[in-house]
Order: structure tokens, then sequence, then C-alpha cells
């Protein structure tokens, strides 16, 4: 596999492959658009939040970055591959509950049209700032064009592809909530991706080292509590008001099992898990505790897209199964070629 | 730093700083007396006409049926903000060890403090009736009357009051060193004061550590309490069911708007005490573009939230959320929600240009701007959603008096008054954390 990653055209073969699989299995009626979507909602997630890491790191200095820059980049063709996925779920937006109806905002065509666009367009403004180099001048402010893209992206996303599948229910918080938790993932995979390249160092060595490892963590750290803050916002408010047509989007996840088990896991996938894991100074610096949280979050990020679509959705295990095995494949896939050619410039 | 500085050896450059830094304890200029006194007025009226309305009733002050809430509490939610951003500036970029901070934070936590106690009047003026303030502190039930714990305004009473508590304690830790090195430059009583007020510090190795312990706990403390205390002042409106107030962005837009707000504040307090205070060499140019970031950074997410608040009320299907949107942007009150959308979103855009970002005089100007705007989106939020919610046969038009708004000034009043006096009787700048970065 390795071998093959390494030859000229390697990753686009792949890539064109694993694109080439889940168009088959979402265009196959057991394959029904909802396993796609869940797959497409996680995998933007991800792959946003690595570049946007990056860019945010890149806007304030921070030291971390430098370590794992290149792996965290290596994953914009991805977002090629993105706007490939959100074409295929061109069929499934017609099960949405306001398709077929006069709307300007809720309208097939500019629906999938804005989505499609700004996905371009963080690929265009990612590509930009991978190609600027680490301290060249301009990096930051193609690091801020990617962010302001970003922001947009996951908010249409959220506001989109998740709050519109129940219209008329609206959260105002969704979309900060989607792009927050984006790059609350994309730290987590930063700091995994530490932990890789750095294996055991010395504490004090520059890239790579623990201290990046620590920086990481205690981002992670305070994503975390900025997550249950939001996450307690937008709950707080809805289960208060008690308005019929904002509470049905609670009652319908914590009425009945499993869903409202999996909300709780969410919770402690999110919050209660990576909190305490990194409160001490020196599970900082624990790659053991380090990798528990990162994978918490990672984890929790994907169990809540499913809260999300579960009740509205029908997903089929066989087509989500795919889907996930091609994406994860394709993203491990990217980064070791990422990584690779660090090592090589280096 | 110039060649004589360069030649200093670090004894003298300590006292250098402590010399610089303390110049603003010597006798007041006609300009500072002045303005002091001015501000010392208008504080005063401020407790005149209060007085003229716990004497006449609550009558006097225009509150009436829709508009029950109106500039007091516009005037509590502004305060409130402008108390956030002080302790988070000081405290976040303290956790980020980002050193320009040294240049805002003892200004920033004076200002936290005093805003806080601006904040605090409001509630008891908006009472009417202030002497049963005590209705809201939850004593034990010994006359069998409990208060309510699902009311966000006892949440407020909690929140406000541990924040007040924390920005204090993180204030007074901040300058304990410094009292200690200004107590050798005073006479008289202020020495006494300044002795008492260090607690016997001797800078030794075992202090420091306690000391640097005890500050990392409380800046680490203080961070999410901040962000707390005004998702809580959101939540006395977010919780209710009025329209433009029922909305789950409310408590992370306050959060930013009270950023965005208390950074403005906290330029308009530097710019002028630096110029006065000649401390040019301490809080320099490449500071204030930092501080300039943070401004325009917090004006994005605040512009965002805009968007979507406005965007989503056309998105939905309540009639009533869509009606108040259009309303305050179409109706009595359209001019100030405009000039509250240019104040707060689009004038900050202008510190994209770096040169804009580094001219001390634009940023100032800037953070007068922002000030207005972050005044006027509380009001347009509290006054625009109750005059104009579900009936129209029950809308409204609120119209200050000349009460209301004497009392609205007069805060200004009292809250420049305490900043003038703190300035002349407290080390402006932190003097143990410059020698540090020496």
């Amino acid at each position: 596999m390795t071998a093959f990653l390494e030859k000229k055209g390697g990753l686009a073969v792949l890539i064109a492959a694993a694109g080439a699989l889940m168009a088959f299995v979402s265009l196959t009626p057991a394959g029904s658009g909802g396993s796609l979507l869940l797959a497409f909602l996680f995998f933007v997630a991800v792959v946003e939040g690595c570049v946007a890491a990056a860019a945010a790191g890149a806007t304030v200095n921070a030291r971390w970055v430098g370590a794992v820059r290149k792996e965290l980049l290596s994953v914009t063709p991805l977002l090629l591959l993105a706007a490939f996925l959100l074409l295929l779920l061109i069929p499934f937006v017609d099960s949405y509950p306001w398709a077929g109806k006069p709307g300007i905002w809720l309208r097939k065509d500019f629906f999938i049209g804005r989505n499609l666009a700004f996905l371009l367009l963080a690929y265009v403004t990612a590509r930009r700032f991978a190609a600027a180099p680490a301290d060249g001048e301009g990096t930051k402010s193609r690091a801020a064009w990617y962010l302001l893209v970003f922001v947009v992206s996951q908010t249409l996303t959220a506001f989109d592809l998740v709050m519109s599948l129940e219209y008329p229910w609206i959260s105002a918080l969704l979309g900060g909530y989607f792009f927050i938790e984006s790059i609350y993932g994309g730290f987590a995979v930063s700091a995994l991706l530490c932990l890789r390249r750095s294996g055991t160092p010395p504490p004090d060595s520059a890239h790579g080292s623990r201290s990046d490892l620590s920086d990481l963590s205690i981002l992670m750290f305070g994503f975390s509590i900025m997550w249950a803050g939001l996450f307690f916002a937008q709950y707080l408010t809805i289960w208060y008001g008690n308005l019929p047509e904002e509470v049905g989007f609670l009652a319908r996840r914590l009425s009945a099992s499993p869903l409202r088990e999996l909300c709780v896991a969410v919770l402690f996938l999110l919050f209660f898990i990576p909190f305490p894991a990194l409160l001490s100074t020196r599970a900082k610096s624990n790659p053991y505790a380090v990798s528990a949280a990162a994978l918490s979050i990672l984890s929790g990020i994907l169990l809540e897209r499913y809260v999300f679509l579960a009740p509205v959705v029908r997903l089929s295990p066989g087509a989500l199964a795919i889907d996930f095995a091609c994406l994860l494949l394709l993203f491990l896939a990217v980064v070791y070629k990422g990584s690779r050619g660090a090592s090589l410039d280096a | 730093m110039n060649r004589d500085e360069g030649a200093m050896g670090n004894a003298e450059k300590y006292a250098k700083v402590d010399r610089d830094v303390l110049a603003a304890l010597k006798r007041p200029g006609r300009a500072y007396l002045a303005g002091l006194a001015f501000a010392m007025l208008l504080a005063v009226m401020l407790h005149v006409l209060w007085a003229y309305q716990v004497r006449s009733g609550l009558g006097v002050v225009g509150k009436m049926h829709p508009v029950m809430w109106a500039l007091y509490i516009t005037n509590f939610v502004f305060w409130v903000g402008i108390a956030h951003s002080g302790t988070l500036i000081s405290a976040v970029l303290f956790l980020f060890r980002a050193r320009y901070r040294t240049s805002f934070n003892r200004a920033a936590e004076a200002m936290t403090v005093f805003a806080l106690m601006v904040a605090g009047l409001f509630p008891l003026i908006h009472l009417g009736r202030s002497w049963v303030f005590y209705y809201l502190i939850p004593y034990p039930n010994q006359r069998q009357l409990w208060v309510n714990f699902r009311s966000p305004l006892v949440w407020d009473v909690f929140a406000v009051g541990t924040y007040f508590t924390v920005s204090l304690v993180f204030f007074y830790v901040g300058m304990i060193p410094d009292f200690a090195a200004a107590k050798q430059h005073v006479e008289g009583t202020r020495k006494r004061i300044y002795t008492a007020l260090s607690l016997g510090w001797q800078g030794t190795q075992k202090e420091w550590r306690h000391y640097n312990m005890l500050y990392l706990f409380l800046a680490a403390f203080a961070t999410p309490l901040v962000a707390s205390v005004h998702s809580v002042v959101s939540w006395d409106f977010a919780m209710s069911i009025v329209p433009g107030w029922h909305t789950t962005i409310f408590a992370p837009y306050f959060v930013a708007g009270a950023i965005l707000s208390g950074t403005a504040m906290v330029i308009t307090l530097v710019v002028p005490m630096r110029k006065s205070l000649s401390l040019h060499a301490y809080i320099t140019d490449d500071h204030f573009e930092s501080i300039a970031k943070i401004l325009l950074f917090t004006s994005l997410i605040v512009t965002y939230a805009y968007i979507v608040e406005f965007g989503l009320a056309w998105y939905g299907e309540n009639v009533f959320e869509r009606e108040t949107f259009r309303y305050r942007l179409l109706g009595d009150y359209r001019y100030l929600t405009w000039t509250m959308l240019f104040c707060n979103s689009v004038v900050p855009l202008t510190l994209f240009a770096r040169r804009l970002r580094r001219n001390t005089a634009f940023l100032f100007a800037v953070s007068l701007l922002v000030n207005v705007g972050m005044w006027l989106e509380r009001f347009v939020i509290i006054v625009t959603s109750l005059s104009h919610d579900y009936d129209p046969y029950a809308w409204g038009i609120y119209k200050p008096t000349f009460v209301c708004l004497g009392v609205d000034i007069g805060s200004f009043g009292l809250f420049f008054m305490l900043f003038l006096l703190f300035v002349k009787n407290l080390p402006v700048l932190s003097i143990s954390e410059i020698k540090e970065h020496l």
C-alpha cells in the first residue's frame, strides 16, 4: 500500500477509486443517501478542521504548528473530494421536508450551489495557504482568508444540510457550534499527528516535542470547555423556552433509547472525558492521556453527527461502513503522503 | 532601547521603571483636576436623580407598558459587558503568555472592577424600591420567602457577584508587588496605606513562587467565569419567549459583544492615559496594534451573530420573529440599528489595514464608535423587542425622560471618576511584569 502511494499519481488513483466506490454505493437503493450524508458531515468537519487548526495556529504564531503543518495541510485535496460527495447528495435533497415547496433560500439548485461554491472556495483558499511558506509574507492573510471561508462553509453545512432536515426547527447557534466543533476536531488530529511524529521525544526538543503536545493539549482542554458552554447554551435555551417548534428537536433525541444514551455518550466523549483527562499539567504531556482525549473528541463528533441525523434520516449500516472505510483510508493515505513529504523536505 | 539604556545595569533599569510608572502618582495637574471635577459632577447628578426617582416613583423615568426594561437594563448590560473584557484581556493574555498584556492589564482590571460597581447600581435603580434589593439574595428561609432559583435574574446575582469578587481579588493580587515598590517612592498616609496593602511583601523567591501559582490559578479561574457571566446575562433575555430575545446564539454572541465593547473601552482609556502620563516607552504602537487585532476579531464574531440572527429570522416560519427583525431595520428605531451596524461591523473592518491599526488617534476614534455601537446594540435588543412583540394592540414606543438620561450619563461620570482616581492613586502599569520582561 505504501509503495503504491509512493508512485506518481498513486494518491490520485486512490482518491478516484474511493470516489467511484462511494458513488456506486450511494446511488444504489440501499444507500439511500443518508449514510453518505453522515460520512460527508464528519469528513468535512475533520478535513476543514485540520486546515483551520493550522490556519489559526499560523495567525497567532503558534509554535506547535511547525511540527504538524505539512500533515495538516496535506488533507487539502480531500476538500475537492468533499465537493464531489456533495454532488452525489443531489438526489437525496429531494427527501428534505422543504423540497418541492416554493422558496428563495431553500431551493434545491441554490442549496447545492452555495454549499458547493463554499467547499470549492475552501479548497482554493486552503491551497493558497498551503502553498505559502510557513513564516513567509502574506501567510497570515492567507490563513485569515481560509478561516473566513471555513466559518461560512461550516455554518452553511450546519444550517443547510443538518438544520433544514427538520425545518422549521431553527437554532441560531448551530452554525457556530459546527465550526467550533470542527476546529476542536482539527486540534485533536493535530495532537495525534504530533504524537505520531514525535514518538518519545526529549522534553525540550523544538518540534514534535512534549511542549508542542502540551500546547495542543491546552487547546483541546480549552475547547472542551468552550464546547460544553455552547452545548449548554443551546440545550438550556430550547429546554427553558419549551416552544413546540423548538423542543421537538430535543424530544426526538431524548425521549427514547438508544438515542438518549447516545446523547449522553456524546456529552462524555466531547467534554466529560477530555476535560478531566487533560486537567493536570502532567496529563497534558502524557501521550496516553492526550491520545485518549483526542480519540474521544473525534469519536464524539462522529457520534454527534449520527445523533443529529438518526431520527430523521434512514441510515444503512452497510453503506455507512463502506463510505467510512473509503474516507478513513484516504485520510490516512494523504496524511502519510504529507508526512513523507515533510520528512523528505526536512 | 537607546544606547544609554543599553549601558544601564539591571538595578538602574528597574529604578527607571519605578520612576516612570510611579511618576503618575505625583501631584495632579489642572487638566486632571478639571476632568475629575466634571466626572464627579456627573456622578453627583446620577445620585441626585436617583433620589428624585425614589421620592417620585418610577413613573418619572418613562418606563411604561410595553417597554418595562429600558435604559437602566441597557446600561446594566452595557457596563457588565465592559467589565468582562477587562479580566478576560488580562487573564487570557496571561495564560497565552502575550507580552503586550503588561501595557493594558492593570487598566483593564481596574476598568472591570469599576464597571461592575457601576453595573451593580442599575438593577437597584431599576427596582424602584431599591431598599428591598435583598429579596434577590438567597439568605436562609426565615421569612418563608425563598427566591425563585428558576429566574435568570437570580442567576445574575450569583454570576455577577462571583465575578466581581474574583475580579477584585485578581486586581488586588496583581498589585501586591507593585505596592511594595510604590511605598518606597511616597510619603505620609499614602506610604502607610501602600505598606498595609503590600502585606509585608519582600520579594523573596518563596514569595514569588507562591504569588505566581496564585496568579496563574486566578487567571485560569477567571477565564471561564468571564464567559459564564455574560452568558447568564444573555439568558435574562434568551430564557423568555419574546421575539428577538429567544435565540440559542445569545450566550456566545453576548460574550463576544462584551469582549468587543470592553476592548474598545480599554483603548479609550489607555490612549489618553499613555499620552498624559508619558508612557510611550511602555505602551507602544506594537501593543496597540495587537489589541486592535482583538477588536477586529471580536467585531467579526459580532457581525457573524448579526448576520445569523437577521438571516434566521427571515429563514424561519415564525412571523413574530420576522416582524421584530424587520422592525429593527425599518421601524421607529431604525436609525439606531443602522448606526449600531455601522459602528460595530463596518468601522472595525478598517483595522484590516496595518497602517490604521498602528495609528493611535484613529484607533481611539474607532474605539469611541464601537463604544457607541455596543451601547446602541443593548438598547436595540431590549427596546425594539419589547415595544413590538406579539400583540399589535400593545405595541408602543419608548422615549426616555431627563431622569433616565441623566442617570445614564451620570453612570459614565461615575465610571470615569473612579478611573481617574485609580490613575493617580495606584500604579497604572504592572511594574513587576515590566521588570520581568526587561
